[in-house]
């Protein structure tokens, strides 16, 4: 048992000390613009944690950050770095939001069809770069690629064939019986989406520690010669572990659409998949992590609007902290350097190594 | 299409593609040199505010250019500090840059100008018509009468061939992001060969930024690069990562966004031309019509023994 | 060091002070001893070859001569000064070229340019392409190294890229000229060509060192061969006062250091068979060129043979793999040609390979996960797709304890074990089950004296148990400890075979050397 927390305490130090090191960039930030340190972060802290209503919204925030979190982390364990999350979710929200409308019947029976044809868009969306890796394409370019592409594909199903009567461009709400519950009162606009996020993150976590397909996904991760060895395919885990990603992001896509907003809008959301890459990196790529650092971020994203409110500083502030957090938790040596040991041990899923050309 | 409509749309097709070539001029020495620069949308839309800014506090737009190019080159120089010597991923060193820079200049936003969403205006770079050249019927106009940057960006092209192709630095660059041991046992720097490439990457991406918010426009808008960074890296790619592959690919998806704003109704949808560029790079990637292949070197970390 | 000169002025090179001195050379990374007070001199005009194995520390001598990398200790004398090289620049300055083994050139660029690279010639600020292209020229001719400059480096034959490294070396004003495993990727054609161009570089006043682990060639172009093994030079002999068997026992035999009870050999019947095998190695070059062999439950056949002859390109097409270019391989009788590497597990093959972490372990996966590494998916540790922890781990304990792997907790990663602990973990996830064939790919190799042991008994174990057992090794003494049959791999085919009672060195090392008695291969 102490093995395992020591374990966990290790994987822990780089993103701590990461967000230490950015907090304290930030204050100098603040008081050189002339506010109050204490005062801010003091804010940033209630309007995140201080009352049901700021976990309300930090949940609501996280929510969308677990599955899109997830969408990295586990293609990660593969060895492949899923960039797409952004392009996987909204392929996802549009799906979702699609039979929302579409499909006659009884209100759950239709969320729970939603919600499977969002994370089968996701995974479709995830094959694809999947499949292209083994013509050649490598996925951290074709990922970014289709982002885009389902971007704008979701936006021209929101405002074509989907297109509602509003003066808001994009889809019509889902009917109520098929919008997803919120957890309480209390929580403000947190829906239950947030517990089929600490679902999908414990199915990740047994899928890829618990089963022999996460065995072979993790073999092919981190020893591909090992696992060839054993007989594994490295090319099919490999699309396996890319397309369950895209899986996570839809599922993510389709709950914020489903749940959070109730329909697909022009503009949609923005940045929950780049920001699934700050979560899973802060969480280490590891379930549990992303849960964490998913909290985390929409902790912060909170915090800032109500720091905003309570101080002026602006809330933008929040986007900096987290690149600075981001910054220092991937630039492995820099925080040796300031922390004077050499930590190699401790940087495992820190960093993409293997190059696009190969 | 009438003359007058062509016009229009090579004009509009022109100062779409100015920015995305900049930056893809920029991304192509970051890459060349091995480093991934997927930070080239943050580095416009830090170097476009910094731009109006400067432009703004000194009464000067050309000192606001050179404040754009600083601040270009310092995100610049940010990525390839964080990547090359303190070996941060790549991949996430260029997002958390595009990150930063969202929240620097929504901060500075308002730190400065009192609220977000528009700066205040500025005096933009104004059209320069070349004589001669902008009376040639149908081409002329929308070619040469454009901004200086615009001009600055017909020079910088067959520059950065000549300094790619011509030169012992380029030389240089090429061979660092192939094979950086061959450098590394001629005696070179590999870590200043990239450093140096990286820094032009945001010093170039820097001029983007700053047509954006200077020249097609004269204010800075909060995320006004819109995509643009990855636009541009999509022409880089699809340009196979050379000067006049990225400048043409930058020209063609400029057409194509002028048309989708500008043009006569085709049957495409506007969405389905937005998704062009990047459909095409896949294409690319893929192998129709000659693979584009990375320089070998791309996205690894160079580790001497 | 000991140097057999015949007499005084005898060699044609000798007078002054030799144009390069390496003294009491040591560098060691972490524990390993890579270089071991290295003493080697060079003199003006001399072809001086080093030879040794691979990871005898010669490579590693070589790129502190080129400044890659810093001595501990020792030093380094050019015509009888001190210098101090810290970096390849400061090599270069000296005068010291290096033609690298894996050649550092840019596929994308032309010759011109991959020459030039460092030190090109300009006109202003802009390249002098002309200026290089006739520079290169000037040189391929003055020393007989006809290349095209205009080419694109991606698209030459090996031979021709490796004139451009030369050329590289060359046009830095190389006065010395180091040439690591030059004809590791020559045809012997190539091979021929690149020696008549090294004696015309001696007619031209440069002095050149050897690098090698093939016998034969420095036999015919050197003056004086030096032999390191383990990090240290073992003896420096004038070429013309030794042959091959000399060289290969210099290079391979060691004292012996154990000797494990074996009771003689009672072959039955044969188990592993293998027709006709070819093989092609990872450039894509024939490895093995056609080898028989059978061996027979009961017995261990050992293959000897000097590094890179394609005994791992055998073992591992024979493990399933790599795939077989040609031929077939049968294990009791059923044809596994085409089995994958898992499938022909099944069929009671298993495998130790030679590079511990790389293809035999995960090296982040826990002990008890790389046990079932070759099981994962088959009960008891696993039902219906799900993994069973507790079985693996009482099956990761059990085979701890029965061949002594230590720290003994399954949960420690395969990446926290020494080196010799670690191949005891392979071992003993590979010999569960009673295989009927045993490959064992260098099984001892970098693993300390205990654990040796331990494995040497666990093979003669296996042995007496009725499987069939191939070993490749490197060490003629551990052959003629464990082996009952011994054959010698020379250039992808197998030279000879002979029983392990009657065997003597010389004759292995006349195999190994590429001599099979009066014919020359």
């Amino acid at each position: 048992m102490t093995a395992q927390l020591q374990a966990i305490g290790r994987a822990l130090i780089f993103p701590a000390i990461a967000i230490i090191l950015a907090f304290a960039v930030g204050a100098v930030v603040i008081v050189a613009t002339g506010n109050n340190v204490i005062a801010a972060y003091g804010a940033l802290l209630s309007g995140g944690f201080g009352s049901f209503q700021s976990l309300g919204r930090t949940i609501g925030n996280a929510t969308p950050l677990i599955f899109t979190g997830l969408a990295v982390a586990v293609p990660f364990r593969a060895g492949l770095f899923n960039i797409g999350g952004e392009g996987q979710l909204f392929i996802g929200a549009i799906a979702g939001v699609a039979v929302g409308l579409l499909l006659p019947g009884p209100g759950p029976l239709v969320i729970i069809a939603a919600i499977v044809a969002a994370g089968l868009g996701g995974w479709l969306w995830g094959a694809i770069p999947g499949l292209l890796k083994v013509f050649g394409a490598h996925e951290v370019i074709t990922t970014i690629m289709l982002n885009f592409v389902a971007i704008n594909l979701a936006y021209w199903l929101a405002r074509n064939p989907l297109a509602g009567e509003g003066l808001v461009p994009g889809t019509n709400f889902v009917p109520d019986p098929v919008r997803i519950l919120r957890l309480s009162s209390g929580l403000g606009a947190a829906h239950y989406g947030f517990v089929l996020g600490i679902v999908a993150a414990i199915v990740a976590y047994l899928l890829i520690w618990r089963t022999t397909k996460g065995y072979e996904i993790r073999a092919v991760g981190l020893a591909p010669g090992a696992a060839r060895y054993a007989g594994m395919s490295v090319a099919a885990n490999g699309f396996l572990a890319i397309a369950l990603g895209g899986m996570f992001a839809g599922f993510g896509g389709g709950l914020e659409a489903l749940g959070t907003f109730g329909k697909v809008s022009v503009p949609f959301v923005s940045n929950l998949g780049f920001n699934g890459i700050g979560v899973a990196l802060l969480g280490r790529n590891h379930p549990a992590g992303v849960v964490v650092g998913a909290l985390f971020f929409g902790g912060l994203a909170a915090g800032a609007q109500q720091m905003q409110f309570a101080t002026g500083v602006p809330l933008d502030l929040s986007d900096v902290l987290l690149a600075i957090v981001l910054l220092f938790v991937t630039a492995t040596k820099l925080v040796e350097l300031l922390i004077g040991r050499r930590a190699r041990s401790l940087e495992a899923g820190t960093k993409l190594e293997g190059g696009l050309a190969g | 299409m009438s003359p007058e409509e062509i016009s229009a749309l090579l004009a509009s097709a022109v100062r779409n593609a100015t920015p995305l070539a900049f930056a893809a001029l920029g991304g192509m020495f970051s890459e060349r040199s091995g480093v991934i620069n997927i930070g080239l949308e943050g580095m416009m839309l830090g170097s476009a505010f910094a731009g109006v800014a400067g432009a703004h506090f000194s009464g000067s737009t050309v000192i606001g250019l050179l404040v754009a190019l600083a601040v270009g080159l310092l995100l610049g120089l940010l990525h390839a500090a964080a990547t090359i010597t303190f070996e941060a991923d790549q991949i996430i060193s260029g997002t958390a840059i595009n990150l930063l820079a969202v929240g620097a200049t929504g901060f500075l936003m308002v730190q400065l100008f009192g609220s977000g969403g528009t700066s205040p205006r500025i005096d933009r770079f104004a059209s320069i018509a070349i004589p001669g050249l902008s009376d040639i019927p149908i081409i002329g106009p929308p070619f040469f009468n454009q901004s200086a940057l615009v001009y600055l960006l017909y020079l910088l092209v067959p520059v950065c061939f000549y300094v790619l192709f011509r030169t012992p630095f380029g030389l240089r660059l090429r061979a660092v992001g192939e094979v950086p041991e061959a450098l590394d046992v001629a005696g070179v720097s590999v870590v200043r060969m990239r450093y140096t490439g990286v820094g032009l990457s945001g010093m170039l991406a820097g001029l983007g930024g700053a047509f954006l918010s200077m020249s097609l426009l004269s204010a800075f808008t909060e995320n006004m690069t819109g995509g643009r960074g990855f636009i541009a890296l999509a022409a880089l790619i699809f340009g196979r990562w050379s000067p006049v592959g990225a400048f043409a690919a930058a020209g063609l998806f400029g057409l194509a966004q002028a048309y989708v704003f500008s043009g006569p109704g085709l049957a495409i949808p506007q969405e389905f031309v937005e998704m062009f560029p990047y459909l095409l790079v896949i294409i690319a990637l893929v192998g129709f019509g000659g693979r584009a292949i990375p320089p070998a070197a791309l996205g690894k970390p160079y580790r001497p023994e | 060091m000991t140097d057999h000169e015949t007499g005084a002025g005898a060699t044609t090179t000798g007078g002054a002070a030799p144009v390069l001195s390496m003294e009491g050379i040591t560098k060691a990374f972490g524990d390993n001893v890579a270089n071991d007070h290295i003493d080697l001199d060079l003199r003006r005009g001399e072809v001086h070859g080093l030879l040794g194995e691979n990871g005898a520390g010669k490579s590693t001598l070589m790129k502190i001569l080129y400044g890659l990398y810093r001595a501990d200790s020792g030093r380094i004398l050019l015509d009888g000064e001190p210098a101090n090289i810290h970096n390849p620049n400061d090599a270069v300055s000296a005068g010291i070229g290096m033609v690298h083994q894996h050649f550092m050139l840019v596929p994308t660029l032309t010759v011109a340019e991959n020459v030039v690279l460092g030190a090109e010639p300009s006109r202003g600020v802009l390249l002098d392409h002309d200026q290089a292209q006739r520079a290169v020229t000037e040189l391929s001719d003055r020393y007989g190294l006809k290349v095209d400059p205009k080419a694109r480096v991606g698209d030459l034959s090996v031979g021709l890229q490796q004139r451009v490294e030369v050329l590289k070396a060359l046009y830095r004003d190389a006065r010395i000229l180091v040439l690591d495993e030059p004809t590791a990727v020559l045809t012997p054609q190539e091979t021929e060509d690149l020696f008549e161009v090294l004696r015309g570089f001696v007619d031209q006043g440069l002095s050149i060192i050897l690098i090698t682990h093939k016998l034969g060639e420095l036999l015919g172009v050197s003056d004086r061969i030096t032999v390191i093994r383990d990090g240290k030079v073992v003896d420096t002999v004038q070429a013309a006062d030794t042959d091959e068997r000399q060289l290969a026992t210099l290079m391979v035999g060691r004292e012996v250091v154990l000797q494990v009870e074996r009771s003689p050999a009672e072959p039955g019947d044969i188990r592993l068979d293998a027709r006709g095998l070819e093989v092609l190695g990872v450039t894509g070059a024939p490895a093995v060129r056609g080898i028989d062999l059978q061996v027979r439950s009961g017995e261990i056949l050992a293959v000897a043979g000097v590094d890179g002859n394609g005994q791992v390109e055998l073992a591992e097409a024979l493990a399933g793999i790599r795939p077989v270019a040609a031929g077939t391989v049968h294990v009791d009788g059923r044809d596994v040609t085409g089995l994958s590497a898992g499938a022909r597990s099944d069929h009671g093959v298993a495998y130790i390979p030679e590079d511990r972490g790389g293809k035999g372990l995960v090296s982040e996966f826990t002990l008890a996960e790389n046990f079932v590494l070759k099981r994962y998916d088959q009960a008891p540790y696993a039902t219906r797709g799900w993994l069973r922890g507790s079985e693996i781990s009482r099956y990761a304990l059990e085979r701890i304890k029965a061949f002594d792997v230590r720290p003994a907790n399954e949960q420690a990663t395969a990446a926290s074990l020494s080196g010799g602990n670690q191949q005891k973990a392979i071992v003993a996830r590979e010999l569960d089950g009673d295989p009927a064939v045993l490959i064992a790919n260098q099984p001892t190799r970098g693993v300390d004296v205990g654990a040796i042991e331990f494995i040497h008994r666990q093979l003669l174990a296996q042995r007496d148990r009725g499987a069939a057992i191939l070993m490749i090794s490197l060490e003629l003494d551990e052959i003629h400890q464990l082996a009952d049959r011994i054959v010698v791999m020379f250039g992808g085919r197998i030279m000879g075979e002979v029983a392990a009672e009657g065997a003597t060195d010389e004759q292995l090392g006349l195999w190994m050397a590429g001599r099979d008695g009066e014919n020359e291969q």
